[in-house]
């Protein structure tokens, strides 16, 4: 089996749809999402709440994210166990941390694939963004826990943080159970990463700061164009108290609240571009 | 109730422990040495195969039991200082040249279509001879001076016995025309014949036999 291998090769069954963050952001459908109340009326709201007029697709659709994301993380850390040689590439208690996530990532999927079925859906009822598992391919361990650990397992907290909310402001116990119970695993590999990026860079300046980049270029792309922060127009919130529990610094976190802002502020700009260009076509055609 | 400071036999006579055991301190640390190594191999191949194999009920049962055979390695780690060997790296090798071959001919299997080489390379091979050595090891070693390392045997090979029926039942699941029979049947006569040369996961005699 080869070392370190390609994100396009990824093995799933027939009933799972791969696409990419392009197709993902060029779907219009994601850039002309509307967000409405219950009664049907338009709001800047984008939190995922029960008050929400698709809350229960989009209460699915996350949950398929999330499993999805569970697998490609289980994966990245798979990956983590064979691509480097021990000691000389990544120290064994680093290899056996990643094994450790393993199986916590193999319980994630478990416990995905109940709640899904739980609230109604069926995997490969949305297309799998293969973006996650991107982060997992970097030939330095330290730059793949930045992405992983530190951007990709960040904002699973803040995701099940948002899920746990939403199970309880909709009256599930069940839901809300589960996505504590995988919150508490996810500040867990957080703080992994950050304990590892720490150790191993400790009298590499440089490396840690090319890790550091990395995970802001990882953060911003899993801002999903302002899909997470503090705002409300955001789905996700950004959970500030897990994070500091998973190792992040005041700093750290000030950080990617402003790079989810710009990525927020970014789409509602393209968006009013599209609106201006649809009202204007709009004119025209009403004027010819 | 009893006297307290009447004299009691320091064994009691259900506990029928006895002294004498095969290994000395320095075999038994090469052996685990040996254990250590092997663990590692098995735990780094099942996680870089979770991205390989297309069925998801494989995928998670390998994220499952990479994390177990990582813990056995840890286990080992530690209990190597312990039987006088403070560099553990030092006897964390293979057992000779065959199970260095044998690890690579095992993790050779890539493709996603071959799950079922995959599986019998750790199920039907490698594991089943994990369990005869950690028995072997455990019926004959002291039960008093090494009962540090009974106590992770009895750990490790729980978890073996459990991984190696998960293992097996999926292959049975999997294996379904004459053909795959044939496959899996093929791939376990050549992995065997390797595992044949390098004598089980201590070496030569990790049965005792020499």
């Amino acid at each position: 089996m080869r070392k370190f291998f390609p994100v396009e090769e990824l093995a799933r069954d027939e009933r799972f749809n791969k696409i990419t963050m392009r197709d993902r952001m060029g779907d219009p459908r994601t850039a002309l999402n509307v967000s409405t109340d219950a009664s049907g009326k338009r709001t800047n709201n984008f939190r995922l709440t029960p008050g929400r007029r698709d809350a229960s697709d989009g209460a699915r659709g996350l949950m398929h994210g999330i499993f999805v994301g569970e697998i490609q993380a289980l994966e990245g850390a798979g990956r983590t166990c064979w691509d480097f040689e021990t000691d000389t590439e990544a120290p064994f208690a680093l290899k056996l941390d990643m094994a450790r996530q393993c199986w916590d990532e193999a319980r994630h999927v478990e416990i995905s694939v109940k709640l899904s079925d739980w609230m109604g859906s069926e995997i490969g009822q949305y297309a799998e963004n293969t973006v996650l598992f991107e982060a997992a391919c970097s030939t330095d361990p330290v730059l793949r826990l930045a992405g992983v650990n530190r951007a990709l397992e960040g904002l699973a907290i803040d995701v099940f943080t948002t899920m746990k909310e939403f199970g309880d402001l909709a009256g599930d116990p069940y839901l809300e159970f589960c996505e504590d119970w995988m919150l508490a695993d996810e500040v867990t590999h957080v703080k992994m990463g950050s304990d590892w990026l720490r150790k191993i860079t400790e009298n590499d300046p440089d490396r840690r700061k090319k890790a550091l980049e990395f995970q802001s270029v990882v953060d911003k792309l899993f801002s999903y164009g302002g899909t997470r922060s503090d705002s409300q127009e955001s789905p996700i919130g950004l959970a500030r108290r897990f994070r500091e529990l998973a190792g992040f610094t005041d700093d750290e976190v000030a950080d990617i609240a402003e790079v989810s802002m710009q990525a927020l502020n970014e789409r509602k700009s393209a968006v009013a571009k599209m609106r201006e260009a649809a009202d204007q076509f709009a004119s025209s055609a009403a004027a010819e | 109730m009893a006297d307290p400071y009447k004299p009691r036999a320091p064994f009691a006579p259900w506990d029928r422990r006895t002294l004498p055991g095969i290994f000395d301190v320095e075999e038994s640390a090469r052996r685990v040495g040996n254990y250590k190594w092997a663990e590692m191999k098995l735990f780094e191949v099942l996680g870089g195969w979770v991205a390989t194999v297309p069925e998801l009920d494989v995928k998670m049962r390998l994220g499952t039991h990479c994390y177990k055979h990582a813990w056995h390695a840890e286990l080992w780690h530690k209990r190597l200082p312990e039987l006088r060997e403070m560099n553990p790296d030092r006897l964390t090798v293979p057992a000779n040249d065959a199970m260095v071959r044998f690890v690579e001919a095992m993790t050779e299997p890539e493709a996603p279509e071959l799950t079922i080489e995959k599986l019998v390379g750790v199920y039907r091979v490698f594991i089943p001879r994990f369990i005869a050595a950690y028995t072997y090891h455990l019926n004959g070693t002291s039960e008093i001076t090494d009962a540090p390392t009974i106590r992770s045997l009895k750990f490790i090979l729980h978890d073996e016995f459990e991984d190696w029926r998960d293992g097996e039942m999926i292959l049975q699941s999997l294996i379904e025309t004459p053909e795959e029979a044939a496959r899996a049947a093929s791939h376990m006569q050549k992995l065997e014949a390797i595992m044949i040369e390098a004598g089980g996961i201590a070496g030569i005699g990790t049965l005792g036999a020499q």
